[in-house]
Order: structure tokens, then C-alpha cells, then sequence
């Protein structure tokens, strides 16, 4: 491997060989090359230095080293995000996590788990099964950190229920980008309370949604859940987004669901085609699953003859809605979760060839339909499939709108086709009130466009304040 | 003769195909129950993104072949610090799956090509090869060392220089150099005449496989050696009746079969010819009533899958014309030459002998360490690894891990002794041969 031993000259590795050890730091190109892209359209950078971390102190070390000499440092876990967000902008030392990956704690009775930033989906969902105990497992590769998909305001499959995975967090050990140690919620009062942020300030907030450019998240406390033993899956089919989002919010009312989601037929494919194909004649174009758990038969039935009385309302209604079947491995791969084979996005660019990137919005449900026609009209103009997913996100106030959009990676000019389709779409979405989440670069650039002053001016002054020197993972906010 | 081995360059369609989101990196399965751990031996060593898994190694395929990436010393130390066992291979779900090894292996080809590989201690190995037709570096009349003590007992075996039979028993280089794996060649033997059988061996003709010229990227001094070795075969079935190849190394097993067949005359030249793994071989005449295990052996035994007789015998199915789906997508696994089940109904059927399996099996099984090269380029890591291996065993309450690969067992064997483990590393044949009666 490519360490210090032979790279002496360099005093910034040096520094660095004397923080994490010279078989745990490096300048060898093809090291770096390896971090320098993702699945997305973001185009290629490589970072300077990479330095893999194992203890808060070495975190410490390599952050106070970074700010005094204010070099560039970009954190990692793995770098499965689709939006550049691992990326370095200006070089520098990219943070590899992946070696704190100790499960602290599960507490089965307060339902708290405590986890490092190096934990993947697949390593707490096969801990927490010992203990019949779940955590809203999004459809991305099992090897995923939770930590990065939460404080990233990432999504998983009990949105409907719990909200967002970063709504589940409960507390925060946190190295600031100066050096200094921070905690939030209630393990800053007790270090082996991590039940609760509430009711001190959400402080929190600091550190979630910003990228990864406020500092460095070295535990998590997330709420976790039992496995009720019984489940059912409602799928129904719409011919229309009208009549899908009617259903979704007539039943969403009622709150019964972990996920409330339903897929445009070119979504509802494994893979996603690639480039537009039209969808047949007579096929529906909208289809829905939602999956709710209940620990008695009785329970269970209960939760049917609501469902029921939702689809006779909206036959009622004379909607295109239909209880449908839907296809057994579209339908494994989004309730069996963490799942290899939808991996997730990973398998739906099958045919596309190594790239995704998505418009993934926040979006107010009602405004849903409008924008997906709108949107539907841009990807077919680019010979793209509207590949597109709803879902509610605790309750019916607003969810996810995201299109799903694959493309060869290996052609410049289908890449930017790609990137070009996306950042029209996202337009859209922003005008109707929509907000993209984990955005890359261009998506920043758009939203800092639209944003009042005062959100912008505070922005920078809490980014100065945390981070003087800008050395965390900079130009990420597009400020 | 004409082969069939491609160039990274047109493997490079199929490394565009790899998104790197990283689901090599673990092997995971959904259960329920949900289980993960570590499948990459070089990941969990080094730990850098490149040298995690496929993603990583797809990685430097991709910079080579862009451009960006020159060859340096520190980039060849990683192409090189991969077993090749196909551990990501199993996880991934893309279409360049059943090319993830092809791709690790072209890199090294290219490597070689330019001049830039392979690793010194493999340029060794590969002049071995070429002036003693073995990697160790053994004089050819050393060879048969091992049958030496069947013969003092009056017992020969065939030489099929000399003489017909329609079993050869192919020894392999690591059985028959390597002191510490004689046991295994001699139990495989002693087995053989204990069942009757009319075998015979190559003796000091054999030529070693070229597996390990293959696995470092030589594809010329492969090619030389399977080219000898092929017209051999097809002498030996035309003048001595053979009909049956067993071999006992995994490795070499692996070569016979699935490498050799890259060349454009495989078929013709193999027209007749078995080639079997030692445990399939016993397995079927286990099935048929005619391997008598008696006595008892009173042992918890925990089984290392080798990846050569596992994994890499994985055949896949790809709609190249893309009629069902598009062209060169992958569709679906065939895991039906794997040699999972064998090994173990051999081990359950040896009576006392009690099974507990690790953590990491069959296609999730964890490499030893050993293979692709490593074990002669980093042996000080080939060794650590296995220690890991060990420990998993040692998890399970076995005091003896039984293999099927002369090279995993010496590997195992080294790495029990790094961490101080009591537990035993045994042949599966060594376990059989105990339990064997005379006729």
C-alpha cells in the first residue's frame, strides 16, 4: 500500500503518519483516485490525502492539524450517497470512518441503540435482529453507513411512521472542526444517557443536513423499533398521479403505514429502462405498496378494513384505482430490507451503466402531481425514463418526490445529459415549494439562488462560527 | 493454440458497469435471520477504499485504463493485494459480476505486459515455473518423494508413463513439494488403494497446473504450461486409457477446469476426459455404497470452503444478445459445480466426526489468505489472515478445521500457529483415510 514510508518529503503527511500511523495515511494517486467519484454526475476530484481514522482522539488530532493549517478535510464512511457529497471541491484530506464501526450499545428496553459513524445497515440490522429489533432500512447498498443516511436526513422504511432517520436520532458525540469535542441532547448531560435531544435546544440541527461541513459525527444515539410478527403489504394501481396521490393522502389520514410509497411504472421496472422506453399500452402508470406491521392477527385485520374503506372511497370518487399485484421482486426488494439486490439504486441503473443521480426532493404532497407532469415532460424530452417515487412522510403533510434517473457513466455526453434533465427538474420542484435533500453542488447553487437573506446570513455566520477556518468538506453548502 | 484470455481493454464495457456502491463490501444476507461480516481479505487488512473489494479494485482498472493512473510501485503492491477469491464477486449483482476476477486478473495481465509486474517474488515463482516446471523451485526427480513410502511398503503406485489405468491422480506442485502438504497426497493415495482402485500418476513428468502463473498474470507462461499439459492429457486418455483426472488441490482443480478451458481446443482435447476434485470423486462412490467408513473418530470439525471449489465454480447466466433483456445482462446464478454439499455430507457421514459450521460459508466463505499470489507476495499478511480464519473456526468449539485445498491447509496451518490455536488443520482426505479399512 501506498503509506508514508516512502512519501518522508511531504510534511503534510508526515503530520498525518504521526496522528493515524503510516499504514493508515497516504498520498498514493491510486488510493485517492478511488475516493475521487461516486455513482453520481458529479464530475471526478481527487483528494490530497486519505487518512483512515479509528478513535475520537485521532479525529481530534488530524481536525486541529487541518484547521491550523487550514487544509481541506472531506469525511467519509462510504461514500454511497448520489450526490458528489463525498467529493473534495478544494482537495485536501479525505476522513475515511469506516474503521469506527463499534456498535456501543442496544438497549432493547429504552429501544436506543448507540452506534459509531462506520456502522453499516448491514451490521446493525444483523445486531438488532438478535434482540427482534428493526430500524427504518432505506433501499440502499447494505453496506451504507446509518449514521451519514441519518444526519444526512436520509430516508428509510418506516417514514411514514417515524419520519425521517434523522428524526430518530436522540443524541450526538461531535468533533467541531476545530479539534473540540462536543455533545447534544441528553448525553451531553449524562454520558450514558442517549434517550433524547428534547427538551434541551436541538442543537443537533448543527450537524444535520449540513453535508458533513459542520464537523464530524462520532456517535449516534437513533431510536430503534420492534419487529411486530405480522405484515401486510397493500398494493394498489392508479392510472394517474391525480388518483395515486388521492389514495395516498385519503389513506396516509390514518396512519397505519411504516412506508406509504407508490412507483411511476418506469420505477416499478428492475431495472429502470434505459433510455426512455414508452410504457406498454394498458399498463397502469402509477403503482402503490404500503407496509404495515401488527403484532396480532386481530390488529392486522383491523388495519386491513381501514385500507378497505379507502379503496371503496376512492372508487367512489370514480378514480382509475385498482388493488393490483405487484411484481414479487420489485416488492422483496423494497419491504426485505437492507436488501443486496436492490442494493438498491445500484440495481436500477443496471441498464444505464454505473451512473445515478436524482432529483430527491422534500416536497409538499399536494404538490406532487403538478410537478411530476411537469417533470415527466423534461425526462422524456432527454430520452430519459420518469422514473419516479412518492412517499409520505409521517403523515400527510409533505414526502419524498425523487426521480430515479440512470445513465452511462462512461459517456461524457450522456452524463451531462443526465445532470443537465436533473437540475431542470429540480427547478420545478423548488417553485413549487420543494427542497432537495442531500444535494450536490449544482442543486446548492439553486437553492442559495431562491433563499431569503436572512436564512442565507445565518447560514454563514453558524458555518464561521463552527468552522472559522472553512475546512470542512468546503463549497458542499454553495455558499 | 488459441485462447481465449481477454485484455483489460475488452473487459473495460463491463467495468463500466460497476456503479461502486459498495455492496461487495460485505457479505451480507437478509436471512432472516439478518447476517453480516467482512468477505475481503484485503479490505479488512488494508482498509483504503481501493483496496476494498471489487469497487476498489474496479477502481484502479478504471483509472488504468483512463489514463490516470501510471504504474507505480504503490499501485502494483495493491493490484497485487487481492486473493482473487471472489468474496465481492458473491455479493454483487451487477452485470460485470462474472467478470469481477477476469477484470483483477487483467489488470495484472497488464501489468505484466508493461513491463511493470508481477510482484518480485513472483517473478520467482513464474522463473521456477519455467526452469523446473514447479513454482518451489523443486528438482524434478523430488517429485514423487512423497510415493516414496508406498513404494517401502510394496506398494507402488502406477506410473502412467508406464503403465494403463483410467484414474490419473493429478499430485499438484503444493502436495508434492511443499513438505508440510505431503500428508495430503499420501492420503489421498492411501485412500485410493484402499478402495481398489486402478489409479496412477505422472510422477516426475507432472507439470504443475499453472494456476499461480495464471493468478499473477502471466498468461504466456500459463499458456505454455496448459498447452503441455493438455496435449499430455489427451495422450494419456489415447495411450493409457484415462479417463478420469482427480486431483486434490483446489487450485489446480480450478485450472484444469474452468482456465484451461479458455482454450479454443479444450473440448477436443479433453473429449473423454473426467476432471473431478477429490471430494467429488469420493462423494459419489460415498452415494454409490462403495466408500465403507468404519471405526469412529470423535471430533468437532469445522469446514473451510477453498474459493477454488466453491465460489469460482460459480457459472453464470448472462443474456449476451440480449433477448430476454439486454445485451451482456447478468440474470442469474448457477451454484451447481460448487463443491459445497460434498465435502460436508463426506464429513457427516464419517461416523464421531460432528460438523459446526462457521459464520462464513460456501459463497460467503472467508478467503484463508492465501490464493491469488499472496501468499508468495505478502506472506506475512497471507498468514495474519488466516489467523483470522482460524479464530472464526475456533468460535465454532471445532478442534480440527478440515479443508479440501493443499494450499488453504498449509496457510490455516501457519496462521493457527501465529495466534498460538490448538486447533487442528486437516485434508478431508486425511480424515477419510482414518476411517477407511483395508480391503
Amino acid at each position: 500500500m501506498g503509506t508514508a514510508t516512502a512519501k518522508k518529503m511531504d510534511p503534510v503527511l508526515a503530520e498525518l503518519v504521526s496522528i493515524v500511523g503510516a499504514e493508515n495515511a497516504t498520498n498514493a494517486k491510486h488510493i485517492r483516485y478511488a475516493y475521487s467519484y461516486d455513482l453520481s454526475f458529479v464530475e471526478p476530484k481527487l483528494p490530497d490525502y486519505v487518512v483512515m481514522v479509528h478513535n475520537v482522539e485521532q479525529i481530534q488530532g488530524v481536525l486541529r492539524f487541518a484547521n491550523r493549517e487550514k487544509i481541506p478535510v472531506v469525511p467519509y464512511t462510504a461514500g454511497t450517497n448520489i450526490g458528489g457529497l463525498c467529493i473534495p471541491e478544494r482537495g485536501g484530506i479525505l476522513m475515511d470512518l469506516k474503521r469506527m464501526n463499534k456498535i456501543i450499545e442496544i438497549d432493547p428496553e429504552s429501544l436506543v441503540a448507540v452506534i459509531e459513524p462506520g456502522v453499516s445497515h448491514a451490521q446493525l440490522a444483523a445486531a438488532l435482529y438478535e434482540h427482534n429489533l428493526r430500524f427504518g432500512w432505506p433501499v440502499g447498498p447494505p453496506s451504507a453507513s446509518v449514521a451519514s443516511c441519518a444526519i444526512s436526513h436520509g430516508i428509510g422504511g418506516m417514514n411514514a411512521r417515524y419520519g425521517l432517520q434523522s428524526q430518530e436520532i436522540t443524541s450526538m458525540e461531535v468533533v467541531l472542526p476545530t479539534g473540540e469535542l462536543v455533545r447534544v441532547g441528553s448525553c451531553a448531560i449524562n454520558p450514558d444517557a442517549w434517550h433524547s435531544v428534547l427538551p434541551l435546544p436541538q442543537m443537533d440541527g448543527l450537524f444535520k443536513g449540513w453535508l458533513g461541513t459542520t464537523g464530524v459525527v462520532t456517535k449516534l444515539g437513533i431510536n430503534v423499533h420492534h419487529i411486530p410478527p405480522v405484515l401486510k403489504i397493500f398494493t394498489v394501481s392508479c392510472d394517474t398521479v391525480e388518483d395515486m396521490y388521492s389514495y395516498m393522502l385519503n389513506l396516509s389520514n390514518y396512519e397505519i403505514c411504516d412506508d406509504l410509497t407508490a412507483v411511476s411504472w418506469w420505477l416499478s421496472q428492475v431495472p429502470i429502462p434505459y433510455p426512455y422506453k414508452p410504457m406498454p399500452a394498458g399498463a397502469s402508470e402509477w403503482f402503490s405498496y404500503a407496509t404495515t406491521y401488527s403484532f396480532t392477527e386481530k390488529e392486522r385485520e383491523a388495519r386491513v378494513e381501514i385500507w378497505e374503506k379507502v379503496v371503496a372511497e376512492e372508487k367512489a370518487k370514480g378514480t382509475s384505482i385498482q388493488v393490483t399485484h405487484y411484481p414479487e421482486e420489485a416488492l422483496a426488494a423494497r419491504t426485505k430490507l437492507p436488501s443486496q439486490i436492490v442494493g438498491s439504486t445500484k440495481n436500477y441503473c443496471k441498464q444505464g451503466g454505473a451512473g445515478i443521480s436524482w432529483p430527491g426532493t422534500f416536497t409538499p404532497a399536494k404538490k406532487w402531481a403538478p410537478v411530476y407532469n411537469d417533470w415527466k415532460k423534461i425526462l422524456i424530452e432527454h430520452n430519459l425514463s420518469p422514473s419516479v417515487r412518492m412517499s409520505m412522510y409521517r403523515g400527510v403533510h409533505y414526502g419524498m418526490l425523487r426521480a430515479m434517473i440512470p445513465f452511462n457513466k462512461q459517456s461524457k455526453q450522456e452524463t451531462e445529459n443526465a445532470r443537465h434533465a436533473i437540475v431542470e427538474c429540480l427547478k420545478v420542484d423548488l417553485a413549487h415549494g420543494g427542497m432537495p435533500y442531500k444535494p450536490p453542488v449544482d442543486f446548492a447553487r439553486e437553492i442559495n439562488g431562491r433563499a431569503h437573506p436572512g436564512y442565507l446570513s445565518l447560514l454563514k455566520q453558524i458555518k464561521a462560527l463552527l468552522d472559522p477556518n472553512d475546512i470542512m468538506n468546503p463549497g458542499k453548502l454553495g455558499i | 493454440m488459441e485462447w481465449h484470455i481477454p485484455s483489460l481493454k475488452e473487459l473495460e464495457h463491463f467495468i463500466w458497469r460497476c456503479t461502486a456502491c459498495g455492496t461487495c463490501k460485505v457479505a451480507y444476507d437478509y436471512g432472516p435471520p439478518s447476517t453480516c461480516a467482512d468477505i475481503c481479505p484485503a479490505g479488512t487488512e488494508f482498509g483504503f477504499e481501493g483496496a476494498m473489494a471489487s469497487k476498489g479494485k474496479i477502481a484502479f482498472a478504471r483509472g488504468i485504463l483512463d489514463g490516470s493512473l501510471e504504474w507505480d510501485e504503490d499501485l502494483i503492491n495493491s493490484v497485487y493485494q487481492c486473493t482473487i477469491c471472489g468474496g465481492c464477486q458473491s455479493q454483487c449483482q451487477l452485470d460485470h459480476k462474472p467478470y469481477i476476477p477476469e477484470i483483477i486478473e487483467g489488470m495484472r495481465r497488464e501489468a505484466v505486459e508493461a513491463g511493470a509486474g508481477p510482484l518480485p517474488a513472483h517473478k520467482n515463482l513464474v522463473q521456477s515455473l519455467k526452469s523446473y516446471n514447479n513454482p518451489y523451485q523443486g528438482p524434478r526427480r523430488l517429485r514423487t518423494d512423497w510415493a516414496r513410502p508406498f513404494k517401502k511398503a510394496g506398494q507402488p503406485i502406477k506410473d502412467l508413463n508406464k503403465e494403463s489405468a483410467p484414474v490419473m491422480f493429478f499430485v499438484g506442485c503444493t502436495g508434492a513439494f511443499n513438505q508440510a502438504s505431503r500428508q495430503i497426497p499420501q492420503a489421498t493415495a492411501s485412500v485410493f488403494q484402499k478402495l481398489g482402485l486402478d489409479f496412477g500418476i505422472l510422477g516426475e513428468n507432472e507439470v504443475c497446473c499453472g494456476s499461480t502463473a495464471m493468478r499473477v498474470g502471466d498468461a504466456a507462461e500459463f499458456k505454455r504450461i496448459a498447452e503441455h499439459n493438455l496435449e499430455l492429457f489427451a495422450k494419456m486418455h489415447k495411450e493409457r486409457g484415462v479417463n478420469t483426472i482427480v486431483s486434490s488441490c483446489a487450485g489446480c482443480y480450478r485450472a484444469i477446469k474452468k482456465d484451461y478451458a479458455l482454450a479454443a481446443d479444450y473440448d477436443k482435447l479433453m473429449d473423454g476426459i473426467k476432471v473431478v476434485h477429490t471430494s467429488e470423486f469420493l462423494y459419489d462412490l460415498h452415494r454409490q455404497g462403495k466408500l465403507p467408513l468404519s471405526g469412529g473418530l470423535q471430533l468437532t470439525v469445522t469446514y473451510h470452503d477453498p474459493c477454488h471449489i466453491g465460489r469460482h465454480l460459480n457459472k453464470f447466466i448472462v443474456d449476451t444478445e440480449g433477448k430476454e433483456l439486454w445485451p451482456g445482462a447478468y440474470v442469474g446464478l448457477d451454484e451447481s459445480e460448487c463443491l459445497y454439499d460434498q465435502p460436508r455430507e463426506l464429513l457427516k457421514a464419517i461416523p464421531g466426526v460432528k460438523l459446526e459450521e462457521m459464520k462464513r460459508v460456501r459463497a460467503n466463505s472467508y478467503c484463508c489468505g492465501g490464493g491469488g499470489g499472496v501468499m508468495t507476495g505478502f506472506g506475512e499478511w497471507a498468514t495474519k489472515n488466516a489467523g483470522l480464519r482460524v479464530a472464526e473456526g475456533e468460535s465454532t468449539g471445532a478442534g480440527v478445521m478440515v479443508s479440501t485445498c493443499p494450499f488453504c491447509n498449509y496457510n490455516l496451518g501457519q496462521g493457527a500457529k501465529r495466534i498460538g490455536s490448538a486447533m487442528q488443520v486437516l485434508d478431508l482426505v486425511e480424515l477419510i483415510d482414518q476411517v477407511l479399512p483395508k480391503k
